[in-house]
């Protein structure tokens, strides 16, 4: 069975770049759709079975999205494929996390710089793919500042809580806010790796300095990617809800 | 107390115990603005019908003494007086005529010389003219009232004048004005005392209502036509004497205790009174010779306790109030003093000498009444008062010239007024800028070092916004030298003078939309020897103006400096780097593709550079490994990393751009010549110089032969640039390592 792959990058030497990287990368048959702008795409998924994906009988397995594209930002089709059961990943020349980190919280499973080399490339392809992501030291962060303050708000919000209860009593139920929900929050271990990345170290140097197994570290990654993607879902869903959208 | 907030929450006046006394105006203007208008309404309430009440009742007290003026019969003629104290009248033919005595209708006979002629007994210093002065008067009004009166003249010749009525119109100028100033202090002493009903304010309306029945006195007697009723000129006399001796009295207990009060005040204040209602007592009663020395002698002496007071609590602190206080006292005692003296020394003559002594006192009198009615709003009036004091200086040295001229040098009226007036304008213009001077101490900073001042301020306030409130702070103690300054977290919204010149709020511009209001209190200007006036209120409001905008024009500036640089840099990552992307990927050769991926990559980092503020260094360190990292696993070459800092400083755009870029040069250069197996990077920084090496143990040896292509140069270039320097070396066995040093100060450590 083919795996079907969308590239969606308004350059076509470029694509046709990106194509030979997954061509390279992967060893099933891969049948690719190439998109050059995002109306394409969004009609090529529709083709393959909506934003959903559900109804669809064949989805793509692997979604790439150019951020600069000539009718719109990358991010938007990100945003409303939240719930494609596809690999996403962004293909960019921006480096920076301030253009890498709404991505991820759009719900990328990774991203590759395009001016990398063709091996670099594909190597890190299959990484994402196997779900190892990478994670500049930039990045790591902002991920940390991320949960930090979610969690502080969190906190703070509790303390209120508290504080207002003290006083007096009154018949309504505490409010649930005071323990922080699970996605909301890292681990001590994710967050030592992600200091750990945030101050340059390879995954390699942080399993030495952790006493732990390369694998382990990249557990830890995995699982911070899908706290800040579950997180921001979370938040979306918070969000569309008291707007009355569910 | 009155019906003010009691709790004021906002004394601003001064270390001094008390608030300016007399000079509640300000004050409570302030604590109205202070406190919202809630307690206007409240103040407003019963005061204000009372002060309507007051003002009301002073005006129809105006209307029925006019009225009863009108009405008072009087002599429709022109009489003269010589030296030799002799009345003349001028007949149709234009010679005059001497008069001898008038004759009433009964045909009693009252001899009549130029004592006729003084309005007013206060300034005649001998007893027995003051009881000729009345005797004369009562005579001639007596006759009045009797519808005619017959003057003998010399040779025996009698005229019969039928007397006339003032009437309203004919009450002269000089008793309209006179009137006015009168009913005007009147008023500012009723709002004064119902302002604040206290001890203080009481004190002062002693002073300001005697000197209102002084005016109205001599208002009356400032008539055009003689003739005024019977007993006037005795009462005259009596009243005026008392209501100086009060003013005088009340100027001793007021300094005692205002601006602060003074050891033993009571006792003198006591004493002051006592000697005052005593003889006040005795003159009324008509029961004490030498009237007129006794009261000069306890006026001039209550007079000079309170300089004496005043200049006591100079000396005690420096308080700017107590000080122009003390000046405009001892100008006002001063005057007197001459006055007296002038008349004193003229002795007889007075009573027949002309009418220079009555104009002395009566501007004399005027001087002290504006100075009174101005008091109240001293911090805006100091100007006005400065020039009144001028003035009264002028006539006191123009009077006493004059009377000088008159009885030294035997010289015609005339002469000797046009002399003497002429003698102290020179004076005057002699000396008035001196005189100016020191009445104001104002040793102001001049225009020059002022605008130095503010020119050296703006600029560093434009460099450094956050340090405004500091550097305001500075060129106001600069330009008002204060005895204190002190910040308080308040907001106003432009610099006001508070306490009756003791201080002036002026408000910190915000730099920051979140920061907290800040006012700048400043207490006592040029160390306490100067009162604020609104001018200096201006002046401030125009300098925190002037800095404010400097702020916003610097921020301006840098806003848009900062969107031309994000601008200039998403231009030439989209565009550039999208093209040398495409270049890449078609490249021919591998060379040729690495060579642009350098390219492409330093595009990357010069647009962030441009894009992004200053960089950690902990930050910069941690990309800078991950990125070798990358590349030179690629090129599978082990790395060694060792970077140590003292501090994480702030790097600034060039500094990490070039610091960047030398270390991908570097290293690029290890992977494309050296053929390395390991790189080794360290870096240390501290105090203040950052050491780079990057060590590899490849095959490159005679770094010294190396043709300094793009690249080395490209290097050489950017350390130089940074101010530090490059150089290499073989490493003993194998490799070549490349030191470089510079000095990486933070950023504002650069003063």
């Amino acid at each position: 069975m083919t795996v079907k792959v969308l590239i969606v990058e308004d350059n076509p030497v470029a694509r046709s770049f990106l194509c030979r990287v997954v061509r390279e990368s992967f060893s099933d048959s891969i049948g690719i759709t190439e998109a050059g702008d995002l109306e394409t795409a969004r009609r090529q998924i529709g083709i393959a079975g909506g934003s959903s994906g559900m109804h669809g009988v064949d989805p793509f397995k692997l979604i790439m999205v150019d951020l600069e594209l000539p009718d719109g930002n990358g991010m938007d089709l990100l945003s409303e494929l939240a719930h494609y059961p596809a690999t996403k990943i962004v293909t960019t020349l921006y480096s920076d996390d301030d253009h890498l980190f709404p991505a991820l919280q759009r719900g990328a499973d990774g991203y590759l710089l395009k001016e990398d080399r063709f091996e670099v490339l594909v190597e890190e392809l299959q990484k994402i793919v196997r779900g190892q992501p990478p994670l500049s030291p930039a990045i790591a962060r902002r991920l940390l500042t991320h949960f930090r303050q979610g969690g502080d708000s969190e906190r703070n919000v509790a303390h209120g809580g508290f504080t207002r209860m003290g006083g007096f009593v009154t018949s309504k139920p505490v409010p649930l806010v005071d323990k922080p929900l699970d996605h909301e929050r890292l681990t001590p271990r994710e967050s030592e790796v992600l200091t750990y990345l945030s101050k340059g170290f390879t995954i390699k140097e942080i399993a030495n300095l952790m006493g732990i197994k390369w694998f382990t570290v990249n557990d830890h990654i995995k699982s911070i990617y899908k706290k800040l993607n579950v997180s921001s879902r979370a938040e979306a869903a918070v969000l569309a809800s008291k707007q009355g959208l569910v | 107390m009155s019906a003010l907030p009691p709790t004021a929450d906002f004394q601003v006046t001064a270390p001094a115990d008390a608030p300016p006394g007399a000079l509640d105006l300000g004050e409570r203007r302030d604590r109205r603005f202070l406190h919202g208008s809630t307690q206007t309404a409240r103040w407003i309430g019963w005061r204000l019908r009372v002060l309507v009440l007051a003002a009301l009742t002073g005006c129809l007290l105006l209307l029925i003494l006019v009225r009863a003026l009108a009405e008072v019969p009087a002599l429709p003629l022109e009489l003269q007086g010589n030296q030799a104290g002799i009345l003349s009248l001028t007949d149709s033919s234009g010679s005059p005529r001497a008069v001898r005595s008038l004759i009433d209708a009964q045909g009693v006979q009252t001899p009549i010389d130029s004592l006729l002629l003084q309005r007013s007994a206060r300034w005649l210093p001998g007893d027995a003219e003051r009881t000729g002065h009345a005797a004369q008067h009562d005579a001639l009004a007596r006759a009045l009232a009797q519808g005619t009166l017959q003057l003998q003249l010399d040779e025996g010749q009698v005229v019969s004048i039928p007397a006339r009525r003032h009437g309203v119109a004919g009450l002269g100028p000089m008793f309209w004005l006179g009137s006015l100033l009168a009913l005007l202090l009147y008023g500012v002493t009723m709002v004064v005392l119902l302002v604040r009903p206290v001890a203080r304010n009481g004190l002062y309306a002693v002073m300001a209502l005697s000197q209102v029945g002084n005016l109205v006195f001599v208002a009356i007697e400032s008539l055009p036509l003689l003739g005024w009723p019977v007993g006037f000129m005795q009462w005259d006399h009596a009243l005026r004497c008392v209501f100086d001796l009060a003013t005088a009295a009340a100027l001793v207990h007021a300094t005692g205790i205002h601006p602060r009060r003074l050891p033993g005040s009571a006792a003198r204040a006591a004493l002051a009174w006592a000697a005052a209602g005593m003889l006040g007592g005795l003159v009324l009663a008509a029961q004490v010779s030498h009237v007129w020395w006794w009261v000069q002698g306890v006026t001039l002496g209550c007079g000079a306790l309170a300089v004496l007071q005043l200049g006591w609590v100079q000396r005690l602190q420096p308080h700017p109030l107590a000080s122009v206080l003390w000046r405009f006292c001892a100008l006002m005692v001063g005057t007197l003093l001459l006055l007296t003296v002038s008349v004193a020394a003229l002795g007889e003559e007075t009573a027949r000498g002309g009418q220079a002594v009555m104009l002395g006192a009566a501007v004399w009198l005027v001087f002290v009444a504006s100075m009174l009615l101005l008091l109240p709003f001293l911090s805006r009036t100091q100007q006005l008062m400065r020039e009144f004091s001028l003035l009264a200086g002028l006539s006191a040295v123009a009077t006493s010239l004059d009377l000088l001229f008159v009885t030294a040098f035997s010289l015609g009226n005339f002469a000797s007024l046009t002399l003497a007036l002429f003698i102290a304008l020179g004076c005057y213009a002699g000396m008035r800028q001196w005189l100016l001077n020191q009445l104001t101490a104002r040793e102001r900073v001049t225009t020059e070092r002022m605008f130095e001042h503010l020119y050296r301020i703006t600029r560093k306030v434009q460099s450094k916004p956050q340090t405004l409130s500091d550097q305001l702070s500075r060129l106001l103690r600069q330009m008002f030298e204060p005895l204190e300054l002190r910040l308080l977290p308040r907001r106003s919204s432009h610099a006001r003078v508070v306490g009756d010149g003791a201080s002036l709020l002026v408000p910190v511009p915000l730099v920051t939309p979140g920061a907290t209001p800040k006012v700048i209190l400043l207490g006592f200007a040029q160390r306490g020897a100067r009162m604020f006036t609104p001018d200096d209120a201006r002046l401030a409001d125009r300098v925190v103006d002037l800095l404010s905008r400097a702020v916003a024009f610097d921020q301006a500036v840098e806003r848009g400096r900062s969107e031309e640089r994000v601008r200039i840099a998403q231009d030439l990552h989209d565009d550039i780097g999208a093209r040398l992307l495409t270049l890449m990927y078609q490249a021919p050769t591998r060379e040729m593709e690495e060579y642009l991926r350098h390219t492409l990559k330093d595009l990357k980092t010069l647009t962030r550079g441009l894009a992004a503020a200053n960089h950690r260094l902990s930050h910069a360190v941690a990309e800078w490994k991950t990125d070798l990292t990358q590349r030179l696993a690629a090129a599978d070459c082990d790395i060694g990393w060792d970077f140590t800092w003292d501090t994480d400083l702030e790097l600034g755009i060039v500094q990490w751009s070039a610091l960047t870029r030398v270390l991908r040069e570097l290293v690029s250069n290890t992977i494309a010549h050296a053929q390395a197996r390991r790189v080794q990077i360290d870096g240390v920084l501290e105090a203040g110089v950052l050491s780079l090496t990057v060590a590899d143990n490849g095959c490159g040896r005679n770094p010294q032969d190396w043709a300094h292509g793009l690249g080395l140069g490209g290097v050489r270039k950017r350390v130089k640039q940074l101010g530090g320097h490059v150089q290499w070396s073989e490493v003993r066995l194998r490799g070549i390592v490349c030191r470089v040093v510079v000095p990486c100060k933070a950023e504002s450590a650069e003063e």
